[in-house]
């Protein structure tokens, strides 16, 4: 498909500069944020003071990790911004759909319960 | 008409002409060939979803009636309705129209995966053979709970023969179909659109497709999951549904209905967007409020996720969730209501003709208002409870489906098929048809609404005479056989308007859009050059200037002078479309063969199994190009970004649904678990071990690429290979933990924890299987010294969905393992 004489300098100037991908440092230095980050989940886990918080700090923990990798493995960090959209979209309707039922099965079970005045 | 030079017309062949044969069609990866064959198919089904009506008909015109038997009956409207949402409303909409028309509306050659395209297509065949696989055994073997299934009816226990087998495996095998196909258009429409057509100035049959896409995408994991508990339990005799372990039937119906809601938009919008075609070149005027028009459709995609619950209010969900979901529902009739205004300002004060298009448009603003309108009765808690399960409902949807999307799909017929085929329908049996059909419709449905409010329960067989619903009844039967002599007139016309028609000119309607600036029917590569865009309504600004683009148009009628542009006859030789390909169809037919294989014989799903692998990898290097870098086509893409890459990244969307679904379901179920074994059994050494490994593979695999694209193949091998190894040692793990349980006692059917456990875990242990089978793939090609820089992309994708198992299992192992004490509810 190489007939078509219009062609776009914008996109062009785009399809340029796409691609700049970090290199193995970065990576290596991803992974051993990686490595350190899952080694106090664990941590985490043991520690009994720390039962009351464990969810909270759980979370965060999970999510960072889950940031590294997209966006330094994945390259969402470096690559166009439409895959971000294209992925953060979903993630967010996914996190709302756990969030949903959770909300709507703790009621069935009367965990959450709301009287009308 | 006005009678029009034909200036590209003959100069190629259509892309009927060439190449012919039945082996053309099966290979076929054109499409709109493709668009064909799904057209037919469905028409097929058409008739058979229509005849079943007239069944059902025939049953309930007079009381006490026993020409069908209560079982028959179960299975007719079950049928029916699966049949009319998946068989024909579907694949009309999404095969056949969008099919055919996305490439020509953006100025593109063809859709983004053509032979996914082609895949769609036989798996769609498949799942719709499948579901009526019933008939082979005995008329007793259709699918009968209905056509959302609801648990526990369809539970083994009290569904006992094959009936509920073929729709589950059915269901599942069309779901594989719809969303290929959504991911298929939608990075058709996002990224392959000809120079200038920016967004704000697509067909809005385009806007309407790219937001049915995205619903597609993020709507039917959750179906999909909600098959594979049910599947599980009837199979593997698990309990998801099941009270007596603990489990809720409730949740079938919230997975359903997180799907099923957005179903319902998945099959409005299509139509919205034919409509809002047809309605402008017959008011000769541009579409009223074009960005109004498109935002809406975001925001009714948007709130479509949020309203799922209106489907239960008679479940006691509780007076917040109640009214959450009654509000959310009510606030969808604005954006609604914002389409059905600029509709009629649309028409207002243009210059008007009554086409068969037209009139049936017309019809589908009139009729689709008035659903719309009972819609947002249900909509409110405590009137639903008393219309629920009533004919209310029936007579509700029927005015959406039949009087909106069916109307819209009888328009989009009368418009385009003159382009697809090159005939002209007949307009005056089309017009018959119409005031045939729109008498008989609301003579049909209408009174339903009565008969509700006289509370006749649907899908009852039959009913007693002193109810006094026999009148209503006795009519509505009648009306329901003129209005399938109404479409008997219309299979007349298709072919009798195929075989003998008048011929169409390239623009019989002088229309908006590109897909009237090339022949009827078209060349198979479409535009001999792709056009360059650079207004709304391209077409008609190239044949009326910018004027027309505003306010009523001057009544000069066909626009054919400015008309095809021409081109000379070498450039022909420039334009590669893709080769024809086998694999599709044998993909289609080794999935029917494995999902059988789960129904008769289990051995049949290994040979099923085969199948598929053989095709996947037929398809991958059928073509000498796989995998390698475009810079032609990244320079020619919208967004100059890689179609495959942004196909990636949308399916990985989808999947975070998917396993949205599943850990939800660990979550819900985990705390209504009867006892026995619980989390406290899971290992955490191991799986802290095992999360380690995979931490490591992607390490692994970016080195890979990172070596890979530096053309360092040896490298790029060595690590491929680690990551597969890594991932094998995790699959390792896996099986360790799996066999241990077992060894203790916990089985997937032992109870709520195991089996979801066991669900959850395993599908993302059957994601790394698949994941360890690409790497290994990828790494032999590699080490053949196949896979450079050039080729670097095949190495980037198959890590984005490497890493995208990495990151679930982030989330599992936080959530299912480390939080394993945790309650959620
Ligand atoms: C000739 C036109 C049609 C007639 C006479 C007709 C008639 C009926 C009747 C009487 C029922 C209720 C059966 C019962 O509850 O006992 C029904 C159910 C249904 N119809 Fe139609 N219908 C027609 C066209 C359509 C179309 C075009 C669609 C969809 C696009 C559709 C979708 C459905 C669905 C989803 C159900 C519910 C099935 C269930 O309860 O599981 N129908 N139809
Ligand atoms: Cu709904």
């Amino acid at each position: 498909m190489s007939d078509h004489a219009i062609k776009n300098p914008h996109i062009e100037a785009h399809a340029v500069a796409h691609e700049e991908h970090p290199g193995p440092g970065v990576y290596l230095l991803v992974a051993a944020i990686l490595t350190v980050l899952t080694a106090a989940e664990i941590t985490v886990f043991y520690v009994p003071g720390l039962q009351p918080v464990l969810v909270p700090i759980l979370l965060v923990l999970a999510a960072v990790k889950f940031a590294f990798v997209a966006g330094f493995y994945m390259h969402l960090y470096y690559d166009s911004k439409v895959f971000t959209i294209f992925f953060g979209f979903p993630l967010l309707l996914a996190l709302l759909i756990v969030l949903g039922l959770l909300l709507l099965f703790a009621h069935l079970q009367g965990v959450l319960s709301f009287t009308i005045p | 008409m006005a009678a029009q030079p034909k200036t590209l017309e003959y100069e190629y062949p259509n892309y009927l002409q060439d190449p012919r044969g039945i082996w053309s069609w099966l290979t076929t990866i054109d499409h709109k060939r493709i668009a064909i064959l799904y057209g037919v198919s469905a028409l097929f089904f058409m008739m058979v979803g229509g005849l079943e009506a007239m069944l059902i008909r025939a049953q309930l015109m007079v009381p006490n009636n026993h020409l069908i038997g209560a079982a028959i009956y179960n299975e007719l409207f079950t049928m029916h309705g699966t049949t009319m949402i998946f068989l024909v409303v579907m694949p009309l909409e999404l095969g056949f129209f969008a099919n055919f028309m996305i490439p020509l509306h953006i100025g593109a050659r063809d859709v983004a995966f053509p032979r996914l395209n082609a895949l769609s297509y036989w798996v769609f065949i498949a799942g719709a053979i499948f579901l009526h696989l019933g008939l082979v055994r005995s008329l007793a073997g259709m699918p009968d709970a209905g056509w959302f299934g609801y648990a526990n009816l369809t539970e083994r226990m009290y569904s006992p023969g094959i009936n509920i087998d073929t729709w589950v495996l059915g269901l599942l095998i069309l779901g594989v179909s719809t969303l290929l196909s959504g991911l298929n258009f939608f990075v058709t429409i996002v990224n392959m659109r000809a120079p200038g057509m920016t967004f704000m100035r697509m067909p809005m049959f385009m806007w309407a497709m790219l937001v049915t896409t995205i619903l597609i995408l993020l709507a039917f994991p959750a179906l999909t999951v909600g098959l594979v508990f049910l599947f599980a339990d009837r199979f593997l005799d698990t309990h998801f549904y099941r009270v007596s372990a603990g489990a809720t039937p409730i949740l079938w119906q919230h997975l359903f209905w997180i799907f099923g809601h957005p179903e319902v938009y998945i099959m409005a919008l299509p139509a919205f967007g034919i409509i809002s075609e047809v309605i402008t070149p017959f008011s000769r005027k541009p579409l009223f409020g074009y960005p109004m028009m498109a935002y809406s459709l975001v925001l009714i995609a948007f709130l479509s996720y949020g309203v799922w619950g209106h489907h239960m209010f008679a479940t006691g969900m509780g007076p917040i969730a109640d009214s959450t979901f009654a509000i959310t529902t009510m606030l969808i009739a604005i954006p609604t209501g914002i389409k059905i205004f600029s509709w009629i300002a649309t028409v207002w004060g243009g210059r008007l003709r009554f086409t068969t298009a037209m009139l049936f448009t017309l019809g589908f603003i009139v009729e689709f208002t008035a659903g719309g309108l009972s819609g947002v009765m249900h909509a409110s808690p405590p009137v639903d409870l008393q219309q629920t399960d009533s004919y209310i409902v029936v007579a509700h949807f029927h005015y959406v489906l039949f009087g909106g999307m069916m109307m819209g799909i009888l328009a989009g017929f009368y418009y385009w098929w003159p382009k697809i085929t090159g005939r002209m329908l007949n307009e005056t049996i089309g017009k018959w048809q119409f005031w045939i059909t729109l008498w008989a419709f609301n003579g049909t449905f209408f009174p339903m609404h009565f008969l509700g409010v006289l509370g006749m329960p649907r899908r009852i067989y039959t009913y007693a005479p002193n109810m006094g619903w026999d009148f209503w009844n006795y009519f509505e039967s009648i009306n329901a056989f003129i209005l399938g002599f109404a479409f008997l007139l219309f299979f007349i016309n298709l072919v009798w308007s195929t075989l003998h028609g008048e011929h169409s000119s390239a623009d019989p309607w002088d229309g908006r859009t590109l897909e009237w600036s090339i022949p009827s029917p078209p060349p198979a590569f479409n535009f001999v050059t792709i056009p360059m865009v650079t207004a709304r309504d391209a077409f008609w600004v190239r044949k009326y200037g910018s004027v027309g683009a505003h306010g009523v148009a001057p009544a000069i009628s066909g626009g054919a002078a400015a008309a095809p542009v021409g081109a000379p006859a070498e450039v022909h030789e420039h334009i590669h479309m893709p080769a024809p390909s086998i694999y599709p169809l044998i993909f289609g037919l080794g999935l029917f063969m494995a999902a059988l294989g789960c129904m008769i014989w289990i051995r049949l799903i290994l040979i099923g199994g085969a199948l598929i692998l053989m095709s996947i990898l037929g398809m991958v290097f059928e073509y000498p190009t796989f995998g390698q870098f475009n810079p032609e086509a990244l320079a020619e893409s919208t967004l100059g970004l890689d179609n495959r890459k942004l196909g990636m990244w949308a399916f990985l969307g989808s999947e975070c649904v998917f396993f949205a679904s599943l850990i939800s379901t660990y979550m819900v179920y985990k705390d209504r678990n009867l006892g026995g074994f619980d989390a406290m059994i899971l290992n955490i050494p191991l799986t802290s071990f095992s999360t380690f490994i995979l931490l490591t593979s992607s390490l692994l695999m970016v080195l890979a690429l990172a070596a890979v694209q530096r053309d360092d193949r040896k490298w790029g091998a060595i690590w491929l290979f680690g990551t597969a190894f890594f991932g094998m040692i995790f699959l390792g793990g896996q099986a360790y933990e799996f066999t241990d349980f077992v060894l203790q006692g916990l089985k997937i059917q032992t109870n709520l924890f195991g089996q979801t456990f066991y669900t959850l875990v395993g599908f993302h242990g059957i994601h790394v299987l698949i994941g360890v089978c690409w790497l290994l793939v990828l790494a032999f090609t590699t080490a053949a010294g196949k896979i450079g820089k050039d080729r670097s992309l095949a190495v980037e994708i198959g890590g984005l969905y490497w890493h995208f198992v990495d990151i679930v299992w982030v989330v599992i192992f936080t959530l299912i393992y480390l939080m394993r004490t945790v309650k959620h509810a």
